[in-house]
């Protein structure tokens, strides 16, 4: 089996480089997404074509192949430019994810009769372009949701840490406690609308 | 608790999109389960990106000029693109080789969003279970049934590859046997346990060779399979199976 080559050290002239096209990188992407621009495209086009036709070629040997990823990729990033987040993560690694993700595909089709795309199941595009930042919980609001938890009543609790932390539903709960569903139903409403008040104070 | 993880071999070649697809499935099944594993996938994703881009080497030489003026001229280009937004791809200096998959490209003014598929349910044996998202676009045919277990073909359509939804149900097992190429499991729902340990949702376990086992579950399973070879039953009635193992995996 093939294994990708993950070089993590990096120079810090690289980092000089990639925070400056960074930012106007995410201006470009911004005129794309919300006015068509083809100037804007134009200069990530530039940018990224010819490095994704050099990298394809590399990889997979051919300039046929590496031209159709280069398309089909740039077709994305011109098409899909609205989904793109910037507050998700780097412009570089969106088009990287797309760049992934139409080359499976056209390997696959090109493999067997498969007509389907499924590259956007196994790497969602936006999750894929998305930093730890959004995906690690904030470890002192859990503390504070925590502390405010232990202070209901023991019956709220029980439903609380039912749902959200063992992530019961509220029928396997109800069976669990042996009580009512409605009564779990309740008891929730209960507990969140009395969290809410006890965080109101910083979080409305 | 998940225990068991795909190796961080594995996770790279799966971000890179090197892995045959019935592995893209069953790697990217798992990361929908772990969180861990799912983290670690995004980090070597954006490092992967990182390396791609940055690679100099890669810059074709009839480039470099426009190479160094996007990095110059970016911030202008972007202020101006804003008002000025009739340029022909012959105004705008994409690289000749591209001009004409450029023109095509702008040519095309609709977007594209992807529609957000709703979650397969499967059912069997009167038990529902919602199928990972990795799942939704691949064919399965319809559950064959012996004894226990119950198995789905997945169509991934790889000759020497075969993927399989397998249920278990409470107090079934699969016949001790070994493995003649991989055999790679993945825990959607429940648990099993076999002489080398105990497994439960999320597990993802790489067998080999070396390994014999004879999975048992309690409390019955569904599984999603991988392997790249038939099973080689290895005791006793199981082996009765031997000719027919193909059809359980």
């Amino acid at each position: 089996m093939q294994t990708a080559t993950v070089n993590y050290p990096k120079t810090s002239h690289n980092d000089q480089m990639s925070t400056d096209n960074t930012g106007a990188l995410i201006d470009f992407m911004r005129a794309i997404a919300t006015q068509r621009c083809q100037h804007a495209f134009s200069q990530v086009f530039k940018h990224f074509a010819p490095k994704i036709k050099a990298i394809s070629i590399k990889k997979y040997g051919s300039e046929a192949l590496a031209m159709e990823i280069v398309q089909d990729t740039m077709t994305n990033v011109w098409r899909k430019a609205h989904l793109f987040n910037e507050t998700k993560g780097a412009v570089s690694t969106w088009i990287y994810t797309i760049m992934r993700n139409v080359t499976f595909d056209i390997l696959r089709k090109s493999k067997s009769s498969q007509e389907i795309s499924i590259s956007d199941d196994l790497w969602p595009l936006d999750e894929y372009a998305t930093e730890e930042k959004d995906t690690f919980q904030d470890h002192l609001q859990n503390q504070e949701i925590l502390k405010r938890v232990n202070e209901l009543p023991n019956k709220q609790q029980q439903v609380i840490k039912g749902v959200y932390f063992h992530e019961l539903s509220q029928e396997q709960l109800a069976q669990q406690l042996n009580i009512p569903l409605g009564t779990v139903k309740s008891r929730l409403r209960l507990a969140l609308e009395k969290l809410k008040q006890n965080m109101g104070d910083q979080h409305d | 608790m998940i225990n068991h993880h795909p190796k961080s071999e594995l996770i790279n070649a799966f971000v890179a999109g090197e892995l045959p697809t019935a592995l893209s499935v069953i790697v990217a099944s798992h990361l929908e389960l772990c969180r861990c594993c799912n983290d670690k996938a995004k980090k070597i994703n954006q490092h992967q990106a990182d390396d791609a881009f940055s690679d100099a080497d890669l810059s074709l030489n009839h480039n470099d000029n426009s190479q160094e003026n996007t990095a110059l001229d970016n911030r202008e280009f972007a202020n101006h693109s804003l008002e000025d937004n009739k340029l022909t791809a012959h105004h705008l200096e994409v690289n000749n080789e591209f001009a004409d998959m450029f023109a095509a490209i702008v040519a095309d003014k609709t977007t594209s969003t992807p529609a957000t598929l709703d979650p397969v349910e499967i059912k069997v044996k009167d038990n529902t279970y919602v199928l990972p998202k990795a799942l939704s676009n691949i064919q399965r045919a319809s559950w064959f049934k012996l004894g226990k277990l119950s198995r789905s073909n997945l169509d991934s359509s790889e000759n020497e590859i075969h993927s399989h939804l397998i249920h278990i149900e409470a107090g079934g097992e699969i016949p001790q046997h070994t493995h003649n190429g991989y055999e790679v499991t993945l825990i959607l729902s429940g648990d099993f346990y076999d002489e080398l340990g105990e497994y439960s949702q999320g597990d993802f376990m790489w067998l080999d060779k070396q390994h014999k086992h004879q999975p048992k579950t309690k409390n019955g399973c569904l599984c999603l399979t991988v392997a790249n070879d038939a099973l080689h039953f290895t005791q006793g009635v199981g082996k009765i199976l031997n000719p027919i193992g193909s059809l359980i995996y």
